[in-house]
């Protein structure tokens, strides 16, 4: 984890998408006109958000089968950033929404999914408060992470497609792709790698923070 | 023709890049960017020294 | 098979001999009906369909979370050990989890029974309806039992249990809430189609992931 050359991949990559995603080409779309250029900036956070919350899910797995609390302390640090990451999904969201379908908050499912996710992964931590034994603690909110993410998965990408929604690629929307042309990809494809890989350093410098702290108490 | 051409333009900011403001914008954002990641770097280099000052202990 | 069998069916036996569970989730559900009773028929005379179904599955579900808890609390820890060691975990948290779809069945038929007769009957198609309180109590039963387990281990045991299920049970209640109002309209059953095989994908699922995760559970 104290390698840099990753650390350094991801800020340029972020670099990039900043510069690029301000100054590159777009299409032109009426409604969206300049906001497309949000999807660099929104969809990396839901990307990162999943990627994190699939690390936190390999972790929970791995403590429940071997024991090491080591893995405890990486699936609750990759939860909580996978957590800030939705908020501010959600939040830029929002922002997007209300410029183009008219609502900062529509009844749209994704975003019920979202807001039922959060809501979950909250109680996650909740449980994790109502603990003092370190084992115990780690054990069951192992458990609940694997039930949970297994609830929130069919949420998230199945539901949406089934019912009527106001984004892109579900609910007879047609998707994205259609939207973004290959400039847009390639300033796009970066910012998502860009910004799990930001994501990823600050939840391993909060992995690192809290094993220093076990290792000085424990 | 031209009713074809109208709906083919959509609204851009054309206006803000031929004046050069977008440079301003763009530049104000990597300042913030590059702040925030030199922070992060700031911050490693600190857990670092910390973990290695805590291995020193152990020893 | 025949542990499961003889859990399910110890628990049934108890069950009857001392009704304290089947008693307390009863009486919620009944003050909680009447207490709507009170507060909404004696202003208006109707109630609205999309309220009155709402309404009905909000009851059942607290009324579910609130009996779910009792499946880990009314053994001690030291039947539980017995329990244990003569039948695999596998067939403990199946038993249980059956053993609670047949008790919240028994609390959805009866509380939709007293809905109807004291909110009025906004009802077309009463064949599935039953088909959403069944697949209903299977969910409700499938979620709560592992997550009643998962709280039975902290203090505050029932808090703990809400603030895990709600969240965990919200889909599954959108669904449920869509099938029923669906047969509350009277629609086709093949309309439905799409919600009755996603509510049971979903219950499916979790009494799966229900049987991979108990062993882990009891290990304390």
């Amino acid at each position: 984890m104290r390698k840099y050359w990753w650390k350094f991949l991801g800020a340029a990559l972020l670099i990039f998408s900043v510069f690029f995603g301000f100054l590159g080409e777009t299409p032109r779309r009426e409604i969206l006109n300049e906001t497309i250029r949000m999807v660099y900036f929104h969809v990396p956070m839901w990307f990162s958000m999943m990627a994190l919350m699939i690390s936190s899910l390999v972790f929970s797995v791995k403590y429940l089968r071997k024991g090491d609390i080591r893995d405890d302390i990486y699936a609750s640090q990759f939860a909580a950033v996978s957590v800030v990451f939705g908020v501010l999904g959600f939040l830029t969201g929002m922002l997007w929404g209300n410029f183009t379908w008219g609502d900062w908050l529509p009844k749209d499912p994704k975003l019920i999914a979202v807001e039922v996710g959060l809501l979950i992964y909250s109680a996650y931590f909740i449980l994790r408060g109502s603990f003092d034994d370190e084992q115990r603690r780690a054990r069951l909110s192992g458990i609940y992470n694997i039930f949970a993410f297994a609830s929130f998965m069919p949420l998230v990408w199945i539901l949406p497609r089934l019912t009527d929604s106001l984004h892109p690629g579900n609910g007879g929307n047609p998707a994205f792709g259609s939207d973004m042309d290959l400039k847009m990809r390639m300033v796009f494809y970066p910012a998502v790698l860009g910004w799990i890989i930001i994501g990823t350093w600050i939840a391993s410098l909060r992995i690192r923070i809290k094993l220093i702290n076990e290792t000085i108490n424990g | 023709m031209k009713l074809l051409s109208l709906l083919q333009t959509a609204e851009m900011a054309d206006v803000m890049r031929s004046e050069g403001k977008i440079y301003v914008v763009v530049a104000g954002l990597l300042i913030v960017v590059t702040g925030f990641l030199a922070y992060l770097f700031f911050l490693d280099r600190k857990v670092t020294r910390l973990e290695k000052e805590v291995e020193n202990h152990k020893k | 098979m025949k542990e499961i069998k003889s859990l399910i069916w110890k628990d049934i036996k108890l069950e009857l001999r001392q009704q304290n569970t089947i008693n307390t989730m009863v009486l919620f559900m009944v003050s909680t009906i009447f207490l709507c009773y009170i507060s909404f028929m004696l202003r208006t005379n109707n109630l609205e369909g999309l309220t009155w179904n709402t309404l009905f599955w909000i009851i059942l579900l607290f009324s579910a979370v609130n009996s779910a808890g009792n499946s880990f609390r009314k053994e001690t820890a030291g039947r539980h050990l017995y329990y244990y060691q003569l039948a695999g975990p596998g067939a403990i948290i199946l038993a249980k989890i059956l053993f609670n779809f047949l008790l919240l069945l028994v609390l959805s038929f009866s509380g939709f029974g007293l809905y109807l007769a004291l909110l009025g009957n906004h009802v077309a198609d009463y064949t599935l309806y039953f088909i959403a309180l069944v697949l209903g109590s299977l969910g409700f039963s499938s979620s709560l039992t592992l997550l009643a387990g998962i709280a039975s281990k902290t203090d505050n045991s029932s808090g703990v249990l809400a603030v895990l299920s709600l969240p965990v049970l919200l889909p599954l209640i959108n669904m449920l809430i869509k099938l029923s109002k669906n047969a509350m309209d009277g629609l086709e059953l093949s309309a439905s189609y799409d919600e009755i095989m996603t509510i049971f994908g979903i219950d499916l699922v979790v009494i799966a992931l229900s049987y991979l995760l108990f062993p882990y559970l009891w290990k304390s």
